[in-house]
């Protein structure tokens, strides 16, 4: 009941007119710099915090999460259409989402990401009000060996991210880990393959490296075909553009699978939403009745990682509004503005400004409804640019892929390194690469080789530190069960063969 | 944002028109947007405090022009000071450095750039520590914490940066005056340090005060010590590393403001006239002490002298670290 009051007192706050305009206006600049790969929500957010100084606190809040969880509806939306991801956690979305456009169902992969944020989004709201601060403690018992194994746990998922061969993507996995150590170490200071450039003191540009290898490469392999004036085929009519009821049955799974691994990933300090979204991804597959589909383009592949993205809005908040830790860039910027606007964050907030968390969370709710009725609407629009033939699409692509990858540092060096992933992306393709193990890679490498040199430190060396612990005992147990799953069916398919001859 | 930013400017113009000049405003004025570098991405502590100068110098109306921050992250500071550093002579770009700017370079080869060999404007603040432990640690003063890492040699664990960060440098000087060990982890981001302290994977942090500060304040966290000269006035209670008999040098952390290489004098003259006058501001006190910093207000000679005794100290403190000093 008292959760009751409170979400009342938050919903007389949020539906106050002033706010409801507000939350308006945070989530179409949220949906508008989520669509765009480059300025991300946490520059957009840092560059309007001067301008809620002037406003009521609790408007402020409102705004600029909505700007916060606005931009992860509109991630999509260019993986979709155009291979390239606007936002990092929006990169498995690529992998089935531009599969679908290209077999004519870019409406529908537009439209099952907008329904599973919508979904996964309320539920990543409905979580922070109901199950913060128990969620806050235990996410609390994440140390390092918890991080390595829920690392390896995405690693497993290569597995399901396998082509044809698994020589192959282990192979890119490799490069992606590789990828992933180049730059300064932080544990020593010292700099790892950066060649004596200063420029890659700081890693490889993550948005960089992807735009590269999933857009650019993309439009390299179709410059090889002979029909430049060829399109992507999109029925004609609104009914056609929108995901059928079968498809939403068929995502029965994804949208519980990407709200629940969202929130709880969301709401750990250490991983982020691209590495939720990945994981459930995997988990995606891994439980599938068709996993060899995967990749093809099936709906449940793009629902599974955008509802993870969005639910991962929600559990972000989490650690930020219980505990006052930020787990990211953006939540961090959030911080700053709670204090700049007078608050103390911390273990009190809740307690004693009530008004400023169940107007938000309330406000999270209208924010999500606003958000697919905006982005619904917005499915068939943004379905005609692949009307465009391809001599016109391939530059508007490589156009917005170097703006964007330009604007996220302001650096040139960036848009050659896109370039340079983008030959990358080409041959991978030409040779039958899977270029998602490398982008897993790339995501899992930094924090899987951090949290296994912290939790060592810890142990003075001793790996029992990983097995020890029920946490990380229990993640690193699933992912064996997961190698050990195509292992199974081959056994299988060798008995039934077996049996087969024997008959 | 864009209406805004055209907004901005025209209307600060016209109010500056009207207020008496800093003093040396006469010889230069900015005539355009001030591109603001700092190191860290956007939410990180530099980008936080270069924010909020720039806020606070336009509510003050001490500057004409928007300050735009620009976030040059990678390598600790070492892209933004090589950027900074291409802008050789621009009378538009500033750039907000900290002590980490001071011992980068000191230690990374491709870390061309010194501080030197940009224009140090401005010490602002100094940042204080504390020495923090769980609250339901048995760790009452510093004392107990050493004697129980002598008893257990490298078993207790302190989160913190990088090995070059200062809390990684208090914690080898702290072992060298008192023969104690214990291990350094390593975390990139701040909310992780204080969540593997609060979840008591590690079980000793050196924070900021502000940090602590409501971690204190809900009872779960407990300061052992301040590594200040001084009790800090918002811990009363709480004594000095040196009232407990530990006598180690204390690592300033320092923030402050900076031009491009070969800043013309004008320009300099200028900046300097902004923060004499911002300084004495009741924002800027109100700022200060809501962020419990040491306000440090250097200039000239005075900073010059600061920084190079700040070099001489970090590259000592950085060898008995054991990092390889290669400047």
């Amino acid at each position: 009941m008292d959760a009751l009051g409170n979400l009342l007192l938050g919903f007389s706050v949020a539906l106050a007119p002033v706010n409801l305009f507000w939350c308006f206006v945070g989530v179409v600049l949220g949906t508008v710099v989520g669509v765009l790969p480059g300025l991300g929500p946490a520059a957009t957010i840092a560059m309007l915090l001067p301008l809620t100084l002037k406003m009521d606190h609790t408007t402020a809040i409102i705004t600029l999460a909505g700007i916060f969880y606005g931009a992860r509806y509109g991630g999509s939306t260019t993986s979709i259409l155009l291979n390239m991801p606007g936002e990092s956690s929006s990169v498995a979305t690529c992998l089935d989402g531009y599969q679908m456009a290209r077999n004519g169902r870019a409406g529908a992969a537009l439209g099952i990401s907008a329904i599973a944020s919508f979904i996964a989004g309320t539920v990543g709201v409905l979580g922070l009000m109901l199950i913060s601060p128990p969620l806050a403690r235990f996410a609390l018992r994440f140390a390092p060996p918890e991080y390595f194994a829920l690392m390896v746990l995405g690693l497993a998922m290569v597995v399901f991210l396998a082509g044809d061969s698994m020589v192959k993507a282990l192979l890119a996995l490799f490069v992606g880990l590789w990828l992933a150590t180049i730059g300064t170490d932080l544990f020593t200071a010292e700099s790892r393959f950066t060649f004596g450039q200063a420029k890659l003191l700081g890693g490889v540009d993550f948005i960089a490296a992807t735009v590269g290898i999933f857009a650019v490469g993309e439009v390299l392999m179709n410059l090889q075909s002979r029909s430049g004036g060829e399109i992507i085929k999109l029925p004609r009519g609104l009914k056609n553009l929108l995901p059928t009821l079968q498809d939403l049955k068929d995502c029965r799974f994804a949208f519980v699978n990407g709200s629940l691994i969202g929130f709880f990933v969301g709401a750990l300090p250490g991983a982020g939403a691209t590495v939720a979204s990945f994981l459930s991804y995997g988990l995606e597959k891994a439980v599938s009745r068709h996993p060899e589909k995967f990749g093809t383009g099936v709906i449940e592949g793009v629902a599974a990682p955008e509802g993870a993205n969005n639910a991962d809005a929600g559990g972000a908040l989490v650690p930020l509004l219980t505990l006052g830790i930020p787990g990211g860039n953006t939540t961090a910027i959030l911080l700053g503005g709670l204090i700049l606007w007078g608050y103390k964050p911390g273990p009190l907030l809740i307690q004693e400004h009530p008004e400023l968390f169940w107007g938000l969370v309330a406000s999270m709710y209208v924010g999500n409804v606003l958000l697919l009725v905006l982005n619904l609407p917005l499915v068939p629009l943004f379905a005609q640019i692949l009307r465009l033939p391809n001599y016109v699409l391939h530059p508007f692509i490589i156009g917005i892929s170097v703006v964007g990858v330009y604007s996220v540092n302001n650096s040139l060096f960036d848009v050659w390194m896109m370039a340079l992933f983008g030959l990358l992306g080409y041959l991978m393709r030409k040779l039958d690469f899977p270029a998602a193990a490398l982008i897993l890679g790339l995501v899992l490498g930094d924090v899987l080789e951090r949290a296994l040199r912290q939790s060592l430190m810890m142990s003075q060396g001793d790996l029992a530190i990983f097995v020890n612990r029920p946490i990380s005992a229990t993640l690193l147990a699933i992912a064996v069960v997961l190698l050990c799953l195509p292992a199974l069916r081959w056994i299988r398919a060798w008995r039934a063969d077996a049996v087969e001859r024997e008959g | 944002m864009r209406p805004i930013s055209y907004l901005f400017p025209v209307a600060l113009v016209g109010i500056a028109m009207l207020l008496p000049h800093p003093a040396a405003s006469q010889e230069f004025k900015p005539s355009k947007q001030i591109e603001t570098v700092v190191h860290t991405g956007p939410g990180g502590g530099s980008d936080l405090f270069a924010r909020a100068i720039a806020e606070m110098l336009q509510k003050e109306k001490l500057i004409s022009q928007r300050m735009q921050v620009v976030n040059k992250s990678g390598g600790g500071p070492a892209v933004a000071m090589a950027y900074l550093a291409e802008k050789k002579g621009d009378t538009h770009t500033v750039g907000f450095y900290t002590g980490v700017w001071v011992t980068n370079p000191l230690t990374t080869v491709e870390a061309t750039v010194t501080l030197k060999d940009l224009t140090p404007i401005t010490r602002l603040v100094l940042e204080p520590a504390v020495i923090a432990v769980k609250a339901d640690s048995p760790y009452k003063t510093v004392k107990d914490f050493i004697e129980a890492a002598k008893k257990n040699p490298k078993q207790l664990n302190q989160s913190g940066g990088t090995i070059l960060s200062r809390d990684n440098l208090m914690r080898m000087l702290l072992q060298k005056a008192t023969g104690a060990q214990w291990n350094f982890i390593s975390f990139p981001s701040g909310g992780e340090r204080l969540s593997n302290l609060l979840g008591g994977h590690v079980q000793m942090m050196v924070i900021e005060p502000q940090e602590a500060g409501e971690q204190i304040r809900a009872g779960n966290l407990r300061v052992i010590a301040t590594l200040t000269e001084k009790r800090l006035a918002s811990l009363p209670n709480v004594p000095t590393i040196k009232e407990q008999g530990i006598d180690v040098p204390l690592i300033p952390q320092a923030r402050g403001m900076l031009l491009p290489p070969a800043a013309p004098k004008e320009v300099v003259a200028y900046w300097e006239g902004v923060f004499d006058a911002f300084v004495k501001t009741p924002t800027w006190k109100q700022y200060v002490d809501q962020n419990q910093f040491e306000d440090a207000y250097l200039k000239g000679a005075a900073l010059n002298k600061f920084l190079d005794a700040l070099k001489d100290q970090m590259r000592e403190v950085l060898k008995e670290a054991g990092a390889k000093v290669i400047r």
